[in-house]
């Protein structure tokens, strides 16, 4: 197939200056737009962190998010994360869904994500180890809990782990159940958990 | 993928809880719910895959689906669902469409205004034409507009297979004999061939649903079917999609989806407008919030 070149050289920069202009636009239809043109521009990570802060029309946000995971590097998963914190629990969903579109990107930032002084964001990243390799996201999942003290943060690694969990997993579930014995839906969802990843192992 | 691996002559043993597992994450990744009744179908089927693949166990076929390598979940899902297309496939959605979806789109519409259909992916037609068919056996109001159907697809040689308009017996399996006596004619080898002028009535075109290029020259459809094919993308490739679809649509436009399709699993974009005969989604007529 011949090589279709750009027209007289022109960068993406250029390309995407009217499009970074318009997401200013007052007309929700203009910013949408033009968060749609921007998906997969490296160039435009700034302009849609700025715009997605300020955007209050629920489906341009969502283009928004689209186009940062169209470009889905570490500078676009910078600007979703702090979403995740966000008291708009519709905000905190679409971060969560945007983060799990790019189960490669992620994993560098899951071991700081994990370790967050805040349980909910805690709680929010172990959804992301779902999408992830097997064995990685069995290591963080584990290394979780064995230092955390939040049941909910705990049930929800586990019930990541009754998807992805390889059997390394059996040893630190077995001291989870011990550890929250008194925590009735703990031991429980720990056996489930241990059932399946056992019954992959036979 | 190469599917004659081989692997294993025996079948691998597959346990309960292995079961359990398995479907939880087809659920969550395409959609599709198997339950217990269905153990046996869902044993054979994977045991197949296993083999196909080259995997000794169900743990290593479960990490090669799960990481999606050589495209895994597609020839899973192809497994588990009918890849044959036929005419009136999934027809409740059609008698949705004449008996709710059509009067809502029509009631801003003056007479003699249009209606644009579009049918994406088409693959070889029958969809397209079962619309047609469909619209011309079952809508009192279809000779009192212009009704626009354009058929879709990213695989050039569905294409002139549905522009040709040629099908077996099975593919018609669903339609009755009147209406195949009256839209098709027979040709050399047992096939039939669709009416021409039910052919020229149907623009194909190719197009790829999550190129935004692409799908740019798609606009101001009043009613999108793409069915089935949102459970093979990834989950950027189905926002993309949903976004793509949304622009192509009318404000107030609706879009059918496959039965074990979810808009609501995908994107917010959409709402959901459940009909007695088919649960469809629409895009709103104006942004809220």
């Amino acid at each position: 197939m011949p090589l279709i070149r750009g027209s007289k050289g022109t960068t993406s920069g250029e390309i995407s200056a009217p499009h970074r202009a318009a997401l200013d636009s007052p007309d929700a239809e203009s910013r949408w737009t033009a968060a749609r043109a921007l998906a997969g521009q490296a160039d435009a990570v700034p302009a849609l962190a700025a715009a997605l802060d300020r955007e209050p029309t629920p489906r341009v946000r969502e283009a928004m998010m689209t186009a940062l995971i169209r470009i889905g590097n570490a500078a676009s998963i910078e600007v979703i994360l702090p979403y995740l914190r966000s008291e708009d629990a519709g905000l905190r969903a679409a971060a969560i869904e945007a983060l799990q579109a790019l189960p490669d990107a992620i994993a560098p930032f899951m071991a700081p994500l994990l370790s967050d002084d805040d349980s909910d964001v805690r709680l929010l990243a172990t959804e992301l180890a779902r999408n992830m390799e097997a064995s990685e996201a069995t290591r963080l999942l584990c290394e979780l809990i064995e230092r955390e003290h939040h049941p909910n943060v705990c049930a929800a690694a586990i019930d990541v782990l009754t998807e992805v969990g390889t059997p390394e997993a059996l040893p630190t579930l077995e001291k989870c159940a011990v550890r929250f014995a008194a925590t009735p839906f703990l031991p429980f969802a720990i056996s489930v958990a241990m059932s399946r990843i056992s019954g992959a192992e036979s | 993928m190469d599917d004659s691996k081989g692997g294993s002559s025996h079948a691998a043993h597959i346990s309960p809880e292995q079961v359990q597992r398995f479907c939880e994450f087809i659920y969550r990744r395409t959609g599709m719910l198997f339950t217990e009744s269905k153990r046996y179908f869902i044993d054979r089927r994977l045991e197949d895959r296993i083999a196909a693949t080259g995997s000794s166990s169900f743990q290593e076929y479960f990490s090669l689906l799960r990481t999606d390598a050589d495209h895994e979940i597609e020839h899973l899902i192809n497994s588990f669902t009918v890849n044959e297309t036929y005419f009136y496939r999934e027809d409740h959605q059609f008698r949705c469409m004449t008996a709710s979806l059509l009067d809502a789109i029509v009631h801003q519409k003056e007479p003699g205004g249009t209606v644009r259909i579009w049918s994406i992916p088409c693959s070889t037609g029958e969809e397209p034409y079962s619309i047609a068919l469909w619209l011309m056996e079952n809508w009192p109001q279809v000779d009192n507009y212009n009704i626009e159907i354009v058929g879709s697809d990213i695989d050039t040689r569905a294409l002139n297979a549905a522009s040709e308009g040629v099908y077996g017996d099975r593919a018609l399996m669903r339609l009755s004999r009147d209406v195949v006596s009256r839209y098709f004619r027979p040709i050399a080898g047992g096939y039939h061939q669709i009416d021409e002028g039910l052919r020229n009535s149907i623009e194909f075109t190719r197009a790829n649903l999550i190129d935004p290029q692409d799908m740019r020259q798609y606009r101001d459809f009043d009613l999108i079917f793409c069915r089935n094919v949102l459970i093979y993308f990834d989950d950027a490739s189905r926002r993309l999609a949903a976004e793509n679809l949304y622009d192509c649509l009318q404000p107030g436009g609706y879009i059918c989806l496959g039965h074990s399709e979810s808009m609501s699993r995908i994107s917010p974009l959409f709402r959901v407008s459940r009909f007695p005969d088919a649960i469809v989604y629409q895009r709103p007529e104006a942004d809220h919030g």
